[in-house]
């Protein structure tokens, strides 16, 4: 295995810090997710620190705009309307001219400046009430210069914090399966505007079922590159991996609670596919099922204390939850005869899973204790995979609506649902970390 | 195939294959092993990974037992299913010197992860209606590659039936 550099901005000494914060006014409830009707301009950050080579000014704005593009709240105003130019401009209530942002249609406004200092970065930013003519927010951070995409990605996550009263998701990664450099399945991570991709798996064999430790530091896959179905754990960081179990047949789509001390995962005795609870080294601890029928893909809530599963024991799957120290299971899915990849909400609120019906797979949610499902998505060929984000208004999932399988990223309403990558190949499987912190 | 060649895959997957059993442990037990990476040496390619990694997956080549195909979500053997599988016991009862490794394949719809425990279903169905036939349990082993190694690529009912399949690789004779 290749050493993995990635999430060096994990180790962020980006200080964060707030500057001159004003109370926001405009919370969730005057719009929503989907009408990508607040425009917003976010303008180049100022470079204070000389004419230099680095992009950090225009590129920040970028990455800001991906994600709050992505969020589906917002409409990114064209920067070529911009009328006032960072580099003769301030970036204070005083020194923006807000009719020259009025005049373009932007409610609210982003500007800040960055200095550069060998590999050290510096930068500040604000959110502005164009309108109102106030800074509704502000934050300076410091770290490497490696470090810009994670400082962007905090500030957009800032950003729908005072729009919504709820930090956004951004500031995490995504691991998924894509076949984009060739015909093999293997594992890939990235930020949420396709940044920082990695490849973490180069075998040429088949690798399913990313998941994310809780930390977001490390990676659990299943990978056949032992040429049996094989469990492994990937530090990201050291790059160093482990084979974690290796029973005959299948060891899949293993999950770690999110306390961090355990997994579930799917094991295979003669054929039948059950769930387990294994200890971090591998060890079985216990059993979870031990029905005659397919027993998949565990999800644990967000306690840590109950399991929700896919099993066939009725004769179609569907999705139950069980305590994850055993017991019987509840089913929670009664219509449709293909209910299967179950991801419980970091809210705990809710189950999203996969449902089959007239050819087509899309997403749902259903509330924990039962009731009316949701459908997320329709109309639009496959959609499958859902995972959480960190916030739980958002899941990553994919979707063939244009062709390939790629990534999108929905709404927990399944309003707003937005192409998250690009490019050749299929994409699948994703999985959302939790924040980086 | 040839037989002399055959005999030379074998050799290889005959030591995969005893390497399976071999690593066959009972229930809760499970040692982590610190990033080894045995496996592929000594694996002849017959297989359908083994098949794919060489491009030549789908490409016609059949070894002396036949496929088997299911219906959409199912595990069932129907009347054809259980016929090729006569067929293929009465092979290995003229071979009894071989071992099979039973490939149990999804087509392309529904979840990776359900697909892989169907496949294993697939297998092994056939390993019990072949082990009801006096075939000795230990000469078979089962793998599932859920939907990963489709032998068809269209998104057509026509291809789905392909793939949805038990493929047999004799292993040695």
């Amino acid at each position: 295995m290749n050493r993995v550099r990635l999430l060096a901005g994990a180790c962020v000494g980006a200080l964060v810090m707030q500057v001159g914060v004003g109370t926001a006014q405009m919370k969730g409830s005057i719009f929503g997710p989907g009408t990508r009707s607040y425009p917003v301009a976010i303008a180049p950050l100022k470079d204070l620190s000389g004419p230099l080579a680095e992009d950090v000014g225009p590129r920040f704005a970028d990455i800001v705009g991906r994600d709050l593009t992505l969020s589906g709240y917002f409409k990114i105003l064209d920067r070529s309307a911009y009328i006032e130019k960072s580099e003769s401009s301030g970036y204070t209530v005083d020194s923006i001219n807000f009719d020259n942002w009025s005049v373009i249609g932007a409610l609210a406004l982003v500007k800040g400046g960055y200095t550069v200092q060998g590999d050290n970065l510096t930068l500040e930013v604000r959110l502005f009430d164009v309108y109102q003519r106030r800074q509704l927010t502000g934050r300076r951070y410091h770290g490497s210069v490696t470090e810009l995409r994670r400082m962007a990605n905090k500030f957009a996550d800032e950003i729908i914090a005072q729009f919504t009263g709820e930090r956004g998701p951004f500031d995490a990664r995504f691991a998924f399966v894509s076949t984009r450099d060739g015909k093999f399945k293997e594992i890939y991570v990235m930020s949420a505007d396709e940044g920082d991709l990695q490849q973490i798996t180069k075998n040429q064999t088949i690798n399913v079922s990313p998941s994310w430790s809780p930390d977001s530091r490390s990676l659990l896959y299943t990978s056949y590159k032992r040429r049996n179905p094989d469990l492994f754990l990937i530090d990201l960081i050291s790059g160093r991996e482990t084979l974690l179990s290796q029973r005959p047949g299948l060891n899949l789509g293993a999950r770690i609670s999110p306390d961090g001390t355990k997994m579930a995962m799917t094991v295979e005795d003669d054929g039948n596919a059950d769930v387990v609870v294994l200890d971090r080294s591998g060890k079985v601890l216990r059993r979870l099922t031990d029905s005659w029928a397919i027993d998949v893909s565990p999800s644990w809530s967000p306690d840590g204390k109950q399991i929700a599963f896919c099993s066939s024991r009725t004769g179609s799957p569907q999705i139950y939850v069980m305590s994850a120290d055993g017991g019987a299971a509840r089913r929670v899915t009664f219509s449709g005869d293909y209910n299967t990849s179950p991801a419980w909400s970091p809210k705990g609120d809710l189950i999203a899973y996969v449902s089959r019906s007239e050819g087509e797979f899309n997403v749902f949610t259903v509330k924990v204790d039962g009731g009316e499902p949701r459908q997320l998505t329709q109309g639009a060929r496959n959609n499958e995979d859902p995972s959480w984000g960190p916030d739980g208004r958002y899941l990553v999932f994919s979707s063939s609506r244009l062709g390939r399988k790629k990534l999108f990223i929905t709404d927990v309403t399944g309003s707003s649902q937005v192409q998250l990558t690009h490019g050749g190949g299929d994409d699948s499987s994703p999985a959302w970390s939790r924040w980086l912190e | 195939m040839g037989k002399r060649l055959l005999g030379m895959v074998v050799v290889g997957l005959l030591v995969a294959v005893l390497g399976v059993g071999c690593s066959a442990k009972k229930k809760g037990e499970q040692a982590g092993t610190e990033g080894s990476n045995l496996g592929e040496e000594g694996l002849a390619g017959t297989g359908s990974l083994e098949k794919y990694k060489a491009g030549t997956l789908g490409a016609g080549e059949e070894g002396p037992l036949k496929d088997i195909h299911f219906a959409y979500d199912s595990i069932d053997l129907d009347e054809t299913a259980r016929g090729i599988l006569r067929d293929n016991g009465n092979w290995l009862k003229d071979h009894s010197g071989a071992r099979v490794e039973i490939e149990g394949h999804c087509d392309e719809r529904g979840t990776v992860e359900y697909n892989l425990a169907l496949g294993a279903r697939r297998a092994r169905a056939a390993k019990d209606y072949l082990v009801t036939l006096g075939i000795v349990a230990n000469r078979l082993t089962t793998i599932s590659y859920g939907e990963e190694l489709p032998l068809c690529h269209e998104h057509t009912e026509e291809c789905w039936a392909q793939n949805r399949r038990d493929h047999f690789v004799v292993a040695s004779e």
